[in-house]
């Protein structure tokens, strides 16, 4: 059985956006890249399978600068993924989730994948289409949003959270996954396992590579812009926490008007 | 002269109010710049749906009936959806940012190969289409425009206001072209997790607890203040990786992005990535002992003091201006 993993690196969660006013670019200096948080889960259940049958191969996907090889290797590698595959494309570069699916889709087809996981989304830009768009583009089916998954022979069971509870969802394989938190608990690395990671193959490739010209993206950026401003907080003060309670009470419903 | 379709989310035949939200949207546009507002159904009986969304201004529904639509299946839905937007040719489609919407939406984009913007907050018309998104949870904004004839946008809800009109909206049907289709991927069955629970990202009103809460048999506290409010109960990271509270109810950057009417952040400090996932709501209430704590910079009143002292009168006085 082969897994492909596909994940992204994007800037940790307690990144601070720094943009003051609006601008055309982010200022991405200073901040500190690791894997999508959503695409740990991702891995995870990908190496439980591997460490659960016999003869499964786990290969991470990702797209990005060369600067993505550490997270690879210490997130993905180190943790029991057997191979990586970067594609580095400098014209890649602000392409759009359609343009990045398009490639993905090229690179998972030079191999033939039983199951395809991806995180719900990534936590940068929050678009969570690009798992979906490749289960399109290869036409298999897809379940997205899951929190619990069983593999049997040639088809899985997911569970899928909507709102108020979850779908229970059978697909045949190969099919696409994308995993949400409460899947599993992802493991760490351990630091003999980060150094025996460098010896594990790690290839790079192009769109050239892959036989494809650099998709054209369909959606545009214009301008990034810092959230609005928010008002002076109003503290309510009181001789007694009872007191200053009713009081919040009747601001939110008589100044506030929200109940 | 922009033609605008909006999606109209059904799940055991309850309609789903965001897609009035953005019919009540659509229908601004277009009154700004022509067009026509066109609702589209899929299910068994489209009669609910096509009389609220005119109610809320849509010119014309158009429905697609089947057994194939009683269950949400993305094969059926994706493929009927690319079919009426291929007949009808709307400039846009917007989707509902929901469990369905946000698995819908990239599944039509990629079978129509059009644009797909995620999770929007603002639509303008001005020639083309500038959409705004919120990006890192909503620790910054993105506009964006899309490039391709047809769009489909997904749209937050609660993000557009609703406002009803008079005029009923006519009725089409379209060929939604899922005859033969055997779909590879089924839903064999639903499981509630509990009558009558607001989903976070739904809400109107949210109460989220945090660390000041102590431990998992307190978290009683924040949800007779929810329930109080008929409001949807949410946690801080800190105590969903403590394991106090489910995850599907975490706020913040790694878990839902949340835009309610009022949100009361109990025991919160406000660690960035929650404050990301919050601070577009549009009343901020904050309890927390810690007066420099970064939760007070984003909310509009506070309270500092021991939550255990505030949540219980809170939310009697709430019951009694309720009731």
């Amino acid at each position: 059985m082969k897994i492909a993993v596909c994940v992204k690196q994007v800037p940790d969660s307690e990144t601070r956006i720094n943009l003051a006013a609006p601008a055309a670019e982010l200022d991405e200096s200073g901040f500190t890249r690791v894997l999508n948080p959503y695409d740990a889960y991702a891995v995870e259940e990908a190496i439980k399978i591997k460490d659960a049958g016999e003869g499964v191969e786990v290969t991470a996907i990702t797209i990005g600068p060369d600067t993505v090889k550490e997270t690879l290797k210490k997130d993905c590698l180190a943790v029991g993924c057997d191979k990586a595959v970067i594609i580095t494309d400098p014209a890649l570069d602000g392409a759009d989730e359609s343009a990045l699916a398009t490639v993905l889709t090229a690179a998972l087809g030079r191999d033939s994948y039983d199951l395809i996981l991806f995180g719900i989304k990534a936590i940068d830009d929050d678009s969570g289409q690009i798992g979906i768009m490749v289960a399109e583009k290869m036409g298999l089916p897809h379940v997205s949003t899951i929190t619990q998954l069983e593999m049997a022979e040639g088809s899985l069971t997911a569970h899928r959270e909507i709102e108020g509870g979850k779908e229970v969802v059978t697909a045949s394989l190969p099919a696409v996954l994308t995993c949400q938190k409460g899947l599993n608990e992802p493991r760490l690395p351990s630091l003999p396992n980060i150094m025996k990671a460098g010896m594990k193959p790690m290839e790079t490739l192009t769109c050239a590579d892959l036989g494809i010209e650099v998709p054209a993206s369909l959606v545009e950026i214009k301008l990034y812009s810092p959230p609005p401003s928010r008002a002076e907080c109003k503290l309510v003060e009181a001789e007694e926490p009872a007191a200053a309670a009713r009081e919040l009470a009747r601001l939110l419903h008589e100044e506030a008007k929200v109940i | 002269m922009p033609n605008i379709a909006v999606f109209i989310e059904q799940r055991d035949g309850v309609l789903k109010k965001v897609a009035w939200q953005m019919i009540s949207e659509a229908r601004r546009i277009a009154d700004a710049s022509g067009g026509e507002v066109w609702g589209v159904f899929l299910g068994t009986d489209p009669s609910a749906a096509a009389a609220e969304a005119g109610k809320y201004g849509a010119d014309k529904v158009f429905s697609a009936t089947g057994e194939e639509f009683n269950q949400y299946n993305s094969e059926f839905y994706g493929t009927a959806l690319a079919a009426f937007c291929k007949s009808a040719g709307p400039d846009i489609l917007l989707i509902g940012s929901t469990a369905m919407g946000k698995d819908l939406g990239p599944k039509v984009a990629a079978k129509l190969e059009c644009a797909c913007i995620s999770d929007a907050v603002s639509l303008k018309f001005g020639g083309t289409w500038e959409v705004r998104r919120p990006i890192f949870a909503g620790k910054c904004f993105v506009d964006v425009t899309p490039k391709s004839a047809m769009a489909v946008v997904g749209i937050r809800p609660n993000a557009f206001i609703l406002e009803e009109k008079t005029a009923p909206a006519a009725g089409e049907t379209f060929d939604a072209g899922t005859a033969g289709i055997d779909p590879k991927a089924v839903v064999k069955s639903i499981e509630a997790a509990g009558a009558g629970k607001i989903e976070l990202t739904e809400a109107e009103i949210i109460v989220s607890g945090g660390r000041g809460i102590k431990g998992p048999e307190n978290y009683e506290l924040i949800e007779k203040l929810a329930d109080s409010l008929g409001a949807a109960a949410g946690a801080s990271r800190a105590i969903v990786d403590a394991g106090w509270v489910d995850y599907g109810n975490q706020v913040g950057q790694t878990g839902k992005t949340v835009g309610p009417n009022l949100y009361i952040a109990c025991g919160i400090s406000g660690a960035i990535q929650h404050l990301a996932g919050m601070s577009s709501s549009k009343c901020i209430v904050a309890i927390n002992k810690d007066a420099n704590a970064p939760i007070f910079k984003v909310a509009d009143y506070g309270i500092v003091g021991d939550l255990f002292d505030i949540v219980p009168t809170l939310t009697d006085e709430i019951g009694k201006i309720r009731s």
